[in-house]
């Protein structure tokens, strides 16, 4: 009831999602934010411009955020199989390359070496999605047979499988030498059409949605030029949103109730009534949904790449991203994708403020200096140099800190970033209490 | 909840005289789908709209014909409160019979009491429990009932007794006879008098067997115009109106909570919310945040206590805030009270600190945040806790009546409350000290038309010239307020002749957090002497703190450490009272006091006979 966000007159209100305005508000803003980002340009204000996160709209950040929305959905899928239903994989990987592979087949160039159909995004698309659901349906009984380490042996063994597989069948994965192309991030209405929408090159704000130019232009400068890159970001971000609604929306249902039953109980849920077999059925299902979509964006947004991208370190990026963002959540995993991949560019970042101090010297470079080798002679932690140098490289000592942190957070807050949200919002809930 | 926000004024009869019953008509035809109670059922607050509940109403009424309740025959009622209980209520005023209600704790010889003495033809017990008490006696022990409607089924479906009925079977009896004789619950309705009895209310009787006060559809409309709609009453100034949203939560067969609730609901649309339990009170006041509270001392005690404890548990970081807002809550509360509950330029602006600081979050958390109106009564309360509320912006205000004049007599209003009297007389009434022994006495039309069927007992209460005798002395204050000082019957004269009003030296005993009950004797002897009883939760978080190892409450309140304690909360108390007035020596109570023990009556009122009886030994120990 508005003003009484404990009083609930039914089941409706009390699990809805953004129960408060306050929520509501708050939900909407981010979202404009992100739609904000890429648009160079930002809101304008009297006579000044005013764009939040502008810094972002560089085109490697935006790289970087819509690997963040790809990974973000895969994720999603995983926390559902994993989080949710309490089922061990590490096949996620191997559904992923199921999808990407139907989006090749589907969506590819016609003729030439490898199988491709040419179909549009909306048909490619969704049956990267199906297909891997299928797969997932396939796998599904094994997990009735087996469960915790188990599981994770067999679903780690389809990623083997499944790279083999991905090497062999040239005619669609163009092999290990030189992979293939993959469909493009655009929108056509059949085969061979100019496309009617595309995410894939620099142009002016396309047309079908210049309304919202003439709606919002007094307010916001939409610029001329939207960068592929942009472009891309945008229609990941969007979705992103659908799939975390879907995600959102699942855990309400009946049978995102049954998937936590399930992960809490196997045999308390079955006395309950929630059949064990159809459940984990189901939960490999939408979960390979879920891990084939992305794997199709992810392809489609690399364009080129060779099957052993599949393996397990990508099954195991997954299963750290919801760790670290909080096994079980939504918001979790998103934290969790947006960590895995900002933090690494972050800590580049830095290292190159180092170096950079080192070498303007002053009060600070005798500091960074200790952090930082500068030339082959100078013994530090990291290094920017090229080739070889004494200390770590970037991505050395990002692996480092990697792994520290997936150690640290399962002994400390196993339940991720999430679970450190949490807790800082209880504290301010609870005020002026503690309990 | 709609068009009807702005009206505040009670709606207008067409035919028949205005009752309870007639009034939930007017609303169901006003604003139909409107809310008028909330119950919670499986985690959702479930809502009865006005319709719905008017609906209810008739059936129960033709269920109550069909089986033979006819103009003056009693209804009783033991349950807990729940939507049943005002349907159940409402009905038998529509028509014309007379209910009455049992406390969910009264045990068998009292229920077996009341039910004889109100001649109760059809008695509705809520569950298992309420029904065993009728049922485990000889069927002779209840000579006149006919019929025992349960509405929680579980336990009791077994039962073959053939008095026993089903809530729904009830409602399905209605709906067939209304079919049959549509309208004869509106024929009756419109035949109502204003001298119709609705209404039993048996008093608590702490010193003999309870009477029933008889309460009639006057008194009712006397009370909803007087309470209810009182000018001045609200922190906005606005009355009452279906906006409002009440907790149901005390028994219902109070006069204070049917004039809270029920009558409420009837005479200004607001929205009863009934409580889960006593147990859930807390949780479901956070739930609920009402706009209109009224508690019994006891709660506002009980609340202060939690609200005290709980900020001193919390981590560093909030306990240094808690400090500061206490004492900035301290402050207002001060000035507000010196300033007839306004606030000063000083404690605005401390407010305004203070209730972004933690005010607002400890309300919210307490479930006042919303509160316009928060009342108290039944009892006297310590103006500590007053001044604390109003310090965190919860104006409480006391307000003071009783059973027999249904509860119309004096009230606080706002801007105009002196903490420590129970207000002015409300607007209009006859009210007036008693020249020699200072008892209040009230005349008008809320008095209650007797005691159900003890007329010498009712010429008992009343003066020669018709005044009712409440049995309550009271002095003026300021020539305004008055302020209570005992019950006439309680006030103590000791062997050296001094008159001692025993409850303003309990009350100041009970302003501790610690102590949950004290009784002060000495009638015809030498001094004064007390027996304490410790408030349980507090005392053992106190012992926690201080490393005392305790089992039950009686070892608890037998330690030293605790005896100690007592000690200086006594010896505090006797500061503020001269040498005759003070405590020389206590005892502690060994056990938690209880209802069914019959140590208290069903308000949670020291029965202070039983107790001496009861506690013979200590009470000599006293003396020795």
């Amino acid at each position: 009831m508005r003003g009484r966000p404990h009083l609930y007159v039914s089941y409706e209100s009390e699990q809805s999602l953004l129960p408060t305005w306050t929520q509501r508000v708050i939900v909407v803003l981010f979202l404009f934010l992100m739609v904000l980002i890429p648009l160079n340009g930002g809101i304008e204000i009297g006579e000044r411009v005013f764009q939040p996160l502008g810094f972002l709209s560089d085109n490697s950040w935006l790289k970087i955020l819509s690997r963040v929305a790809i990974f973000g959905i895969g994720a999603l899928g995983l926390n559902i199989l994993t989080g949710l239903a309490g089922q061990v994989s590490l096949g996620h990987a191997f559904f992923m390359g199921i999808g990407a592979y139907t989006a090749a087949v589907l969506g590819g160039e016609v003729g030439k070496a490898h199988w491709g159909l040419g179909l549009p995004i909306w048909i490619w698309l969704p049956a990267a999605g199906l297909v891997a659901a299928l797969v997932g349906m396939l796998v599904a009984p094994t997990a009735v047979r087996v469960r915790g380490l188990y599981l994770a042996i067999v679903t780690l063994g389809l990623v083997f499988i499944g790279e083999y597989l991905f090497r062999n069948l040239v005619s669609i994965t163009g092999g290990s030498q030189s992979g293939r192309k993959f469909p493009e991030l655009e929108f056509r209405w059949w085969q061979s059409e100019e496309p009617a929408l595309a995410f894939n090159s620099d142009g002016p704000i396309w047309a079908p949605f210049n309304w919202l130019d003439w709606l919002l232009g007094p307010w916001i400068n939409f610029p001329a030029d939207v960068s592929e890159e942009a472009k891309t970001y945008l229609i990941l971000l969007v979705l992103l949103v659908v799939f975390v609604v879907l995600a959102k929306n699942l855990q309400r249902t009946r049978i995102g109730r049954a998937f936590m039953a399930l992960r809490d109980r196997d045999i308390a849920a079955e006395v309950m009534g929630v059949p064990d077999a159809k459940t984990k059925f189901e939960a490999f299902a939408i979960s390979s949904f879920y891990a084939g979509v992305a794997g199709a964006l992810l392809v489609a947004f690399i364009g080129r790449t060779i099957p052993e991208q599949f393996n397990l370190l990508l099954s195991v990026q997954f299963v750290a991203i919801i760790l670290i963002g909080g096994a079980g959540t939504v918001a979790g995993t998103l934290m969790g994708s947006v960590f895995v991949f900002v933090f690494p560019r972050l800590v580049q970042d830095f290292s190159v403020w180092l170096t950079e101090t080192v070498e303007a010297g002053g009060v600070l470079s005798s500091v960074a200096d200790f952090f930082v080798s500068t030339s082959l002679d100078d013994p530090g932690l990291v290094s920017t140099l090229e080739g070889v140098s004494p200390g770590l490289n970037v991505s050395q000592l990002n692996l480092v800190i990697y792994g520290l942190l997936i150690v640290g957070f399962l002994i400390f807050e196993p339940l991720g970033l999430y679970g450190i949200w949490l807790r800082i919002r209880n504290y301010w809930k609870g005020w002026p209490f503690t309990y | 909840m709609t068009a009807t926000v702005d009206r505040v004024d009670g709606p207008s009869t067409p035919s028949g005289v205005a009752t309870v019953a007639s009034r939930v008509r007017e609303w169901a035809e006003r604003d139909p789908d409107a809310t008028a109670m909330r119950e919670k059922d499986f985690g959702i607050w479930q809502e009865h709209s006005w319709s719905r509940l008017w609906d209810d109403i008739i059936t129960a009424g033709h269920a109550l014909l069909a089986l033979g309740v006819g103009v003056g025959d009693v209804v009783s009622i033991h349950s807990e409160d729940r939507p049943e209980w005002v349907v159940l209520d409402l009905a038998t005023v529509a028509i014309r019979g007379i209910n009455t209600g049992l406390y969910p704790t009264n045990p068998v010889a009292e229920v077996k009491y009341l039910l004889n003495d109100s001649g109760a033809k059809v008695h509705f017990a809520e569950d298992q429990e309420q029904v065993d008490k009728v049922l485990d006696a000889p069927r002779g022990d209840f000579p006149k009932v006919e019929k025992i409607i349960y509405v929680e089924p579980r336990g009791v479906r077994t039962y073959t007794d053939d008095r026993l009925m089903f809530w729904d079977d009830f409602m399905e009896l209605g709906r067939r006879h209304r079919a049959e004789n549509d309208g004869a619950v509106e024929a009756l309705m419109a035949e109502a008098t204003d001298e119709d009895i609705i209404t039993l209310v048996y008093t608590s009787g702490t010193t003999g067997p309870p009477k029933g006060a008889m309460l009639n559809n006057r008194n009712a409309k006397f009370a909803i115009d007087k309470i209810v709609m009182a000018e001045g009453r609200t922190r906005d100034g606005k009355n009452p109106h279906p906006n409002d949203q009440v907790l149901t939560y005390l028994p219902l067969c109070h006069v204070a909570e049917r004039i809270f609730s029920t009558w409420h609901m009837v005479g200004a649309g607001v929205t009863l919310n009934f409580a889960e339990s006593i147990e859930t009170v807390q949780i479901n006041l956070r739930e609920v945040q009402p706009t209109l509270f009224f508690a019994v001392p006891r709660i506002w005690e009980k609340i202060h206590a939690t609200v005290l404890i709980k900020l001193n548990d919390a981590t560093p970081l909030k306990r240094l805030f808690n400090v500061v807002g206490m004492k900035l809550a301290g402050f207002i509360g001060r000035d507000r009270v010196a300033n007839n509950g306004n606030f000063t330029w000083k404690s605005r602006l401390a407010y305004a600190v203070g209730n972004p600081l933690m005010f607002r979050a400890l309300k919210e958390r307490v479930g006042l945040r919303r509160c316009r109106w928060a009342g108290t009564g039944a009892a006297a309360i310590a103006p500590e806790v007053l001044e604390f509320f109003m310090g965190i912006g919860v104006d409480v205000y006391e307000l003071y009546g009783m059973t027999e004049n249904a509860a119309v007599a004096t009230l606080n209003h706002h801007g105009r409350v002196k903490v420590g009297t129970v207000g002015e007389p409300y607007a209009d009434i006859g009210l007036r000290l008693d020249d020699e022994t200072g008892e209040i006495q009230t005349k008008h039309e809320g008095v209650f038309a007797g005691y159900w069927q003890l007329p010498e007992k009712t010429a008992d209460t009343f003066t020669d010239d018709g005044w009712l005798m409440t049995g309550d002395v009271g002095v003026w204050v300021d020539g305004t307020h008055i302020k209570i000082v005992d019950r006439i019957k309680h006030i103590i004269i000791t062997s050296g002749g001094k008159n001692v009003s025993p409850s303003e030296i309990e009350n100041s005993l009970k302003t501790s957090p610690y102590i949950k009950e004290a009784m002060v004797i000495g009638e015809g002897r030498k001094y004064l002497g007390a027996l304490v009883g410790i408030e349980f939760d507090t005392v053992g978080n106190w012992a926690l703190r201080n490393n005392i190892p305790y089992t039950t409450y009686r070892d608890l309140s037998e330690k030293p450490e605790v005896i100690e304690l007592v000690q200086g909360l006594v010896d505090e108390t006797n500061e503020k009272f001269a040498r005759a007035e003070q405590i020389k020596k206590f005892r502690m109570i060994p056990k938690e006091l209880d209802h069914e023990d019959g140590e208290l009556t069903a308000t949670q009122k020291v029965k202070r006979n039983a107790m001496e009886e009861m506690f013979a030994d200590l009470v000599e120990d006293l003396y020795r």
